[in-house]
């Protein structure tokens, strides 16, 4: 089953640009990353998904139920943690928690415990004097308490030193083994693939690519780069599946996805003094989505 | 009611400080009118001697100063402004505060549906404004009853302060459904606020230019005059009729506004 699904979803702002056409789904028990750099559209797509904003077009259904009209039913099985966590100033954290808790039938005590114990967090303070990232720690404890089985997450590790962050990817794959599915959006490349089994990358509000972290690591993606005798015409190599083409005097360096036996023919037709073929990182394969014009 | 509780919580501080205001305004004006009665000084005579514009400004007009409650028909006109400023920002405020604070990205994540929002608001909103009016009733009955008792004076105030209840749900009327409709929160309180400057002004142009009588009907403030309720004409129910239909109007363009509008984060 999908818990989300997301079609042609449209959003404009006058004439600005918010995101177009955005369509993909979340399976139930996964961790969704969604990924691209800031002001790509991220933030517009969840918070369309939540209705905060409505869309200009498309549709989006999560558990099966229309984003819009089952606005406030499909919420109660929700937790969201917004990229900016803004609270209600004058309240300390508990009585934030315990207003959180009261819109969810449940008795979420326990659970408040568990989370402040696990993130550290001090449930007596009051939340003008917190530090922008036990600001955070407020905001995760406060979409987890009610143990939503759908977890939205906006750029959650803003503000988190990295033993926390730990933590709370911990305590993330601890919710998603019980079966909660997760929708991770982020800038950050190294804690997606950390996390996440498919990833939707998406460019100036439009989705670039669909696919599972695996085959992007895997997909016959090599780096090769080549050292020549004589100096070779770049063009040479501009070739179907060759991107982040280089080149340095005699050196090209270049990515490379497809039938790895037409590369090599290409690079028997020319004198080449050394080579090297690596598997890239994900973040070499990521950055020729974030930079290559659409 | 989590909701409504929230906001009652949130409120409460405001509340205090208008009430000192109401308690200097209404023991401060009445004290005044003890000053003049034991000095032996005729406040009417005061006041017949000043332009026609000044009495507007000063709201006498008919109202018969001699007496408390006279002197206290005075003092409302500025009780109402008050009454109408608290509403008024109650109203815009209690609706775009979430926006102003960005709390509304916390709020829209929770199973409640924008309708039950305003609800609970507008719950809350007339909690406070039923407090408004009764700490300004008790404290009016009390001064005016210290110069002058009589039964008569008490079930006056209480008409009084009767109108000025109905004034103020029009002003958090228009307050709520402007909040709803403004796509920038900050905005919201000052075209509010704006607003309700505007019909004061014109509610004395009013007064003082009888061609402009027919505007009267658009000005809240011409609606429970006191010196109308305090001559025993009671209210009129053409106005009564009209600060319905004018509540139950925005109250429900509040309801369909917030309901259609992106909110801004």
């Amino acid at each position: 089953m999908n818990v989300i699904e997301i079609k042609n979803l449209t959003k404009t702002y006058g004439n600005a640009r918010g995101i177009e056409n955005v369509s993909f789904h979340v399976e139930e028990g996964e961790i969704f990353g969604f990924i691209g750099p800031n002001g790509a559209g991220k933030s517009t797509t969840l918070r369309t998904l939540l209705s905060i904003i409505y869309p200009t077009s498309g549709s989006a259904t999560v558990f099966g139920k229309d984003s819009v009209q089952s606005a406030s039913e499909i919420k109660k099985d929700i937790g969201y943690l917004p990229s900016e966590v803004f609270y209600y100033d004058r309240m300390r954290v508990k009585d934030l928690l315990n207003y959180s808790a009261s819109f969810y039938k449940k008795d979420c005590r326990k659970r408040i415990q568990e989370l402040a114990e696990i993130m550290d967090l001090d449930l007596s303070k009051r939340i003008d004097d917190l530090s922008y990232g036990n600001r955070k720690k407020v905001g995760i404890v406060q979409g987890l308490l009610h143990k939503p089985k759908l977890i939205i997450l906006d750029e959650p590790t803003g503000g988190l030193d990295p033993l926390m962050q730990q933590k709370f990817f911990d305590l993330l794959k601890e919710e998603n083994k019980k079966g909660t599915t997760i929708l991770f959006s982020s800038h950050i490349l190294s804690e997606v693939q950390k996390m996440c089994d498919r990833v939707a990358i998406i460019k100036e509000g439009k989705i670039i690519k669909v696919e599972k972290i695996s085959t992007l690591k895997e997909s016959n993606h090599k780096k090769i780069k080549v050292e020549t005798k004589v100096p070779v015409d770049v063009d040479f190599f501009d070739a179907d599946g060759v991107t982040n083409l280089e080149a340095t005097n005699n050196t090209i360096s270049f990515l490379f996805s497809g039938n790895i036996n037409l590369i090599m023919r290409k690079l028997s037709e020319i004198e080449l003094s050394n080579v090297w073929v690596d598997e890239p990182d994900l973040e070499e394969i990521f950055l020729h989505y974030y930079e290559k014009e659409v | 009611m989590n909701i409504v509780l929230r906001e009652l919580m949130s409120s409460r501080k405001s509340l205090i400080w208008w009430s000192v205001g109401l308690l200097a305004m209404i023991t401060g004006g009445m004290s005044k009118y003890g000053g003049m009665q034991s000095s032996g000084q005729s406040a009417n005579d005061l006041f017949a001697a000043m332009p026609k514009s000044l009495q507007a400004i000063f709201g006498v007009s008919t109202l018969d100063i001699s007496t408390a409650l006279g002197y206290y028909g005075l003092i409302f006109s500025y009780l109402l402004l008050m009454a109408a400023i608290y509403a008024v920002m109650l109203g815009a405020n209690s609706i775009a505060k979430e926006e102003r604070d960005k709390t509304s990205e916390f709020l829209m994540a929770k199973p409640v549906s924008r309708s039950r929002i305003i609800t609970s608001k507008l719950a809350a909103a007339i909690i406070l404004l039923f407090l408004f009016n009764l700490i300004t009733f008790l404290l009016s009955a009390m001064m005016v009853n210290y110069y002058d008792s009589g039964a008569e004076i008490t079930s006056k105030i209480a008409a009084l302060v009767g109108g000025m209840f109905l004034l103020q749900l029009i002003f958090l009327a228009i307050g709520t459904s402007i909040a709803a409709v403004s796509k920038r929160p900050k905005l919201a309180t000052s075209i509010a606020t704006g607003i309700l400057l505007l019909t004061y002004i014109l509610s004395i142009a009013v007064e003082l230019s009888s061609k402009l009588e027919n505007l009267k009907y658009i000005i809240p403030f011409k609606y429970f005059e006191a010196k109308y309720i305090l001559a025993g004409d009671g209210f009129d129910a053409v106005f009564v009729i009209l600060s319905v239909v004018i509540v139950v109007v925005l109250i429900n363009a509040t309801y369909i506004l917030y309901q259609k509008r992106d909110l801004n984060i």
